[in-house]
């Protein structure tokens, strides 16, 4: 048979390696973005580690971090009267109160900063991933290039901090949902900046362990052997013989980096039945509380940015319309426990320090508005004038003028609340308003990257917050 | 500088100065300023690395490799001389480090202005070069063979026949070929065989539309089943039958533009939009002015969508003016990053010398007049730009590049603009100007290892290794093992290609993009993630588990329902099922495409299992999972007992001993699922026997390739497996390496099949188009 083996021949391996010795990682990362203005000093850096809980779905600030004026259910209320359906509770700060349901964050919040003047974009007839994309890459889509996820911002410019553990981790979202599933996708992604920074996605968090070794079926000796074949069959292939290349090359690393991950000693981290019963139970309110647990465990093993997500489903957990009272209720059980373990749990093992937590929302919520005041947004859902029955307590609609922010650890502010919302609908922010880009600028130079870092996509900038132009507050920093 | 470099993951020289992002800004902006021009100050010029090593008055300004020795840091750090800059503020700590590292590393210059080329002027009308006459008969040989002469190169042998006809089968169908056609192919001693080979797989339209697709779809931002909360709206039917019948291309970029029929592709001008208020740069006609630029001619206007652009020659009213060939309105406001500026435009076509386009047409009137202009035989640019997308993709290099910036210089302007003009000429045949490029000697060279190419002039020696795209990579597979995937409809279940199957985790990790924008080259980065997923991903493990069942023929034959309710929105249907003989039940409710499946209550409602001599409920009967029971209503109907197991769920019984004869009551939808947010779309079946889930019901007509006959003889399945795979045969070595894992307890096994066939799909001969 007339066959050429001789195919992958060309640069010889000395010749391949002198020529990357003098290239820069734009050799070995084919077609990766080029950071611009490389000539600008770093930032120091106040955190090495970035936590993301993200409220899926618009968390209604009125019912949680942002309190007002408490109504008891009884039939025939007047809608409008109603601001809050949960008496607020005393916290650990004086004269700052949260909604009920939240005593553990209660306790925690002199680690941190309670931001309540948080805007989000203003986007008109509301789409909740729209909100989320906006959020996650600081830009509105449509965009005319893939934006990167912030994870993915924060692992191209700061690399992973444990080469065995990915850069970039997401906990808790599942793609295939149903409905919105194509635009949830669009963002959870390293967009221009390739797939290398692309997130590792744990849709839940008691699969992680399967997730960072062999899979049960196949069983570490077979992975072991299999891996083996194929490294026997490369070697022995008459094409190997004849030097190597750039492609085999990046191809082969690929496969080490994988094989390393799911055979590295790291990898525990992301076994939770490794974390004992005690603590373990602390954080076990479902998907998004061991989210919080895998989350320490994976910073304490060196991980640079994850985000713990509850999931986002539409008109599911935070996603409160109907039923809003008892929906909130269920949700603040989910999530007050853990992360305030979370925050304890960093602060004793010395970690809390550099590393940098944020909760936030793409929206907040109100009864009565959809969108911001006055705005002539399209209402999906329809409250009630008056209230006939209990679903209608609590009912939400999507409020854009305002959301509760917090931020603990790696170089925020102790022990205060910033920025101040109207007591009285419509709760508007009167008092130092953060917006998404200022609140991204924040958290971009608390981790040491400058907010105006921009790389080079289709020959033009692209920066980390919008245009260059965030500005980190100085109000939230320590 | 040194320090913002030390924060990137860089495995080698981690300081390493660039000069044209770090030291020559710094040099503009603060020294050249005196330092250059026809009469620098102190006779020292800034502007190029000898003038600066040749020095001023007071000697060299820098000693390559010792920067304490230099001049020019002495100088600005103040310690001998005048400081410097003289008159302006001191330069920062990082400035003098940046400048200090860089000298100490040799000083490295690159020429910064020639970069920016401001000599090539694109040209616009088609133009026609005389073929060069040359011993080769393809006319792209022959230009080529002319460019050779001219660098004293030569064509190298081109490649062998098995890898030969790799590339064909991968290029024009996507799959590789069988083990019997490639032998089939070696063993042909006719000379034009090749040619024959690229004609037989070019004259099969389903096998090379269902490889061109995903092309396709990537640059017209179409996708299979994605819809972008409903304002996607899919143009799959037309692409379909315009590939199949090889429609021109100039009739198809008309459709696009100028969608009139019920048939037509008004998809394309429609874009991806999201609810809810847009930017103005990004309103539905903007994103049809940057596409249609993009696309068709090859013209970044995203730039020029909020502002004139800073990295090419086009202006935010050229953007607008594109928008206005397919806006209700007939005249824009422009919108300078997002503030309105008080000026309008009408409808103008980029090339405006082409023609023009009145200004009351209506909407209709312009789309049509667009679609002229865009086809116009003076608009050399609409068939320069798609003979480039197809050289690149068959080279992983265009004769322009990037192949989204056609107002570059070509590498050979001749072969570009003759191969444009005779694409054109011929009726823009999609086909043709394919079988042109790939009968040609250029096309079957050994492909070079590709190299980062940055700063360095491109140089033809051959294609370079191309990585299979996501869908040739899943295609492969299937080809390999004979277990395609199944698309199941009311009507029929066929087997289908990755392109028409939803993304997976598996073929989003190897680069199908979300096509969100448009896509004209696919990322070839491998990647960790990339890595993980194949090493250890459920998607892959999955097919290669059934693929190696299927190639050993040890695949169960999956077993019909004894019911099949088809796709139940709301309702109820009657069931009504004879049980003679049966055992044991599967009750399999299966979502079909529900907005919220968590949020549907669907379930089996009523239903009694009568015999002779007993009658029960399905309720009071056990099923191995506990499931929910409640009354229903569905529609008009109620319903005492209904099982609503969740979506999707399988019940299985055990009847065995009752002596069931018939089985009757309703499949039934919920009244309260009924609603625009849960959209619910289900389907219910029910086996008598352990259900295959990939093929519930009968597949009819034949897999995308002919079915591979199971071999039991080992070494011809792997002799098989190579050929196919690798388009060789196993050396004696490779041979061994696979015997041993295929047979590790001295017979074929199917774990040793699977891993066999893994180690095959990771090995680069198979992942790469080389």
């Amino acid at each position: 048979m007339n066959l050429n083996h001789d195919l992958f021949r060309g640069l010889s391996r000395r010749h391949f390696l002198r020529a990357s010795a003098s290239a820069t990682l734009s050799a070995l990362v084919a077609r990766e973005p080029r950071l611009l203005g490389a000539d600008k000093p770093m930032l120091a850096p106040k955190a090495d580690s970035m936590i993301l809980l993200w409220m899926a779905g618009g968390m209604a600030q009125t019912e949680t971090f942002d309190p007002k004026r408490y109504t008891p259910y009884s039939t025939g209320l007047d809608s409008k009267e109603v601001l809050s359906t949960f008496p607020a509770v005393p916290t650990v700060l004086d004269g700052v109160q949260l909604s009920k349901g939240l005593e553990g964050i209660g306790k925690v919040l002199d680690r941190g900063t309670l931001l309540r003047s948080h805007r989000v974009g203003d986007l008109g007839f509301i789409l909740h991933s729209r909100h989320q994309y906006h959020w996650h890459t600081g830009y509105a889509p449509p965009q005319s290039v893939a934006a990167p996820h912030m994870g993915a911002m924060i692992s191209r410019t700061l690399g992973p901090r444990n080469p065995d553990i990915p850069a970039f981790i997401d906990i808790g979202q599942n793609l295939e949902i149903g409905g919105e599933s194509d635009a949830v996708k669009a963002f959870h992604t390293a967009g221009f900046l390739g797939g290398e920074h692309g997130p590792f996605l744990i849709a839940d968090p008691r699969d992680a362990a399967a997730s960072t070794q062999p899979s049960e079926y196949l069983g570490r000796s077979r992975f072991l052997a299999r891996y083996d074949t194929y490294r026997k069959l490369v070697a022995a292939s008459p094409v190997g013989e004849h030097g190597s290349d750039y492609q085999k090359e990046s191809l082969a690393r690929s496969f080490e980096k994988a094989h390393r991950l799911l055979n590295s000693p790291a990898a525990k981290a992301f076994d939770l039945s490794l974390e004992p019963e005690k603590s373990f139970a602390r954080y076990n309110t479902g998907r998004f509380g061991l989210g919080c647990l895998l989350a320490r465990r994976l910073v304490e093993a060196g991980a640079r940015f994850i985000e713990v997500t509850t999931e986002y489903i539409p008109f599911r957990y935070w996603d409160t319309h109907e039923n809003g009272h008892t929906r909130a209720d269920d949700m603040k059980k989910s999530v007050d426990g853990p992360i305030a373990q979370l925050i304890l749990d960093l602060e004793e093992r010395g970690l809390l320090d550099r590393t940098l937590v944020v909760l936030a929302s793409e929206f907040g919520r109100d009864m009565m508005v959809e969108g911001k005041p006055g705005a002539t947004v399209k209402e999906q859902v329809k409250q009630p004038d008056v209230m006939t029955e209990p679903k209608h307590y609590g009912m939400h609609r999507h409020f854009t003028e305002a959301c509760s922010v917090l931020l603990f650890g790696g170089g925020v502010k102790r022990g205060q609340v910033y920025g101040r919302t109207a007591e009285e609908r419509p709760c508007s922010i009167t008092e130092n308003p953060v917006s998404i880009e200022d609140l991204h600028a924040t958290i971009y130079t608390l981790l040491g990257i400058h907010p105006d870092t921009a790389y080079e996509t289709e020959k033009r900038p692209f920066y980390v917050t919008r245009d260059g132009k965030g500005k980190a507050v100085p109000g939230l920093i320590a | 500088m040194a320090l913002a470099l030390y924060l990137l993951p860089l495995p080698v020289c981690a300081q390493t100065i660039d000069f044209v992002s770090a030291i020559h800004p710094l040099l503009a902006k603060r020294c050249i300023g005196c330092h250059g021009g026809d009469n620098p100050q102190g006779g020292l010029s800034l502007t190029s690395r000898i003038l600066m090593l040749k020095g001023g008055a007071t000697g060299p300004a820098a000693v390559p490799g010792r920067s304490a020795e230099s001049l020019m840091i002495k100088r600005i750090t103040g310690k001998s001389g005048q400081l410097m800059p003289l008159g302006s503020p001191k330069l920062s700590e990082h400035e003098v480090k940046a400048l200090s590292d860089w000298i100490d590393q040799d000083a490295p210059w690159t020429d910064v202005q020639a970069k920016v080329s401001i000599s090539w002027n694109a040209p616009l009308e088609p133009r026609r070069p005389a073929v060069p006459k040359s011993e080769y008969e393809n006319p792209i040989d022959r230009f080529l063979d002319v460019y050779n002469r001219e660098r004293h190169l030569a064509f190298s042998e081109p490649v062998g026949d098995g890898l030969f006809a790799r590339r064909a089968y991968l290029d024009i169908w996507g799959v590789v070929p069988s083990s019997a056609q490639v032998l089939a192919f070696v063993q042909d001693s006719n000379s034009g065989k090749r040619t024959q080979l690229i004609d037989n797989l070019l004259n099969n339209p389903e096998l090379y539309s269902g490889n061109w697709i995903s092309f396709w779809n990537d640059l017209l931002r179409n996708d299979q089943g994605v819809n972008y909360a409903g304002t996607r709206k899919s143009i799959t039917p037309w692409l379909q039958s315009a590939l199949t019948k090889n429609v021109s291309y100039d009739r198809m970029v008309t459709e696009l533009i100028n969608p009139v029929k019920l048939e037509d592709p008004d998809g394309f001008l429609l874009g991806v939009n999201w609810r809810g208020a847009v930017n103005a740069s990004q309103t539905p006609f903007m994103q049809a002015s940057q596409n249609t630029a993009q696309v068709f001619l090859g013209v970044n206007l995203k730039c020029a969508s909020c502002h004139d652009s800073f990295i090419n020659r086009y202006k935010l009213k050229q953007s607008y003016g594109m928008a206005a060939l397919f806006s209700d309105e007939s005249k824009l406001e422009l919108v300078r990053c997002d503030v309105k500026t008080g000026k309008f435009t009408g409808p103008e076509f980029l090339f405006s010398q082409i023609g023009a386009i009145p200004e009351n047409a209506s909407p209709a009137e312009r789309r049509a007049a667009a679609a002229k202009l865009f086809t116009s035989p003076e608009n050399g640019r609409l068939a320069r730009t798609m003979v480039n997308r197809i050289w690149g993709r068959l080279f992983d290099y265009g004769l322009v590049e990037p192949v989204d910036e056609m107002d570059n210089q070509p590498w050979n302007a001749d072969l570009l603009d003759w191969l444009a003009a005779d694409f054109a000429d011929h009726g823009y045949d999609l086909k043709r100007l394919i079988r042109q490029v790939m009968t040609s000697r250029a096309y079957q060279l050994p492909s070079l290892p590709g190299q980062d190419d940055k700063g360095k002039e491109y140089m033809f020696r051959g294609p370079r290794p191309r990585r299979l795209t996501a869908e040739q990579f899943t295609d492969t597979i299937s080809a390999l093992t004979g277990e395609w995937r199944v698309l199941q409809t009311d009507q029929s279940a066929s087997f289908v290609r990755e392109w028409q199957v939803k993304s997976t985790p598996l073929s989003r990790a190897l680069g199908r993009p979300i096509r969100d924008q448009v896509f004209t080259t696919r990322n070839p980065e491998a990647t960790t993630l990339q890595a993980l997923e194949l090493m250890n991903g459920e998607t892959l493990g999955a097919l290669l588990r059934r693929g190696s069942l299927h190639l050993l023929g040890r695949l169960p034959v999956p077993p019909a329902p004894l019911y099949d309710s088809k796709t139940i929105s709301k309702g109820s249907k009657n069931l009504d099922v004879d049980l003679t003989g049966v055992n044991k039940l599967w009750f399999l409710i299966t979502d079909v495409n529900s907005y919220d499946p968590a949020r549907t209550f669907a379930g089996w409602a009523d239903i009694k299992l009568t015999g002779a001599k007993v009658t029960k409920k399905l309720s009071d009967l056990v099923s191995i999972v506990k499931v929910e029971q409640r009354p229903m209503t569905a529609q008009t109907k109620a319903f005492d007992r209904a099982l609503v197991p969740g979506i999707p769920s399988t019940l299985v019984y055990d009847i065995s001993g009752f002596g069931f004869t018939r089985m009757q009551g309703s499949v039934a939808m919920d009244e309260a699922s009924v609603r625009s947010d849960v959209s619910p779309a289900v389907r219910f079946f029910v086996f008598a026997s352990e259900p295959d889930r990939h093929q519930l019901v009968a597949v009819t007509g034949r897999p995308p390739i002919p079915e591979i006959r199971p071999v039991a003889d080992p070494n011809t399945l792997i002799n098989n497996l190579f050929n196919q795979a690798l388009c060789r045969p196993p050396t004696t070595k490779e041979m061994q390496i696979a015997r041993d894992t295929l047979m590790p307890g001295g017979e074929i096994s199917a774990a040793g099949l699977e891993d066999v066939l893994w180690s095959l799909l990771m090995h680069p001969e198979l992942q790469y188009i080389y």
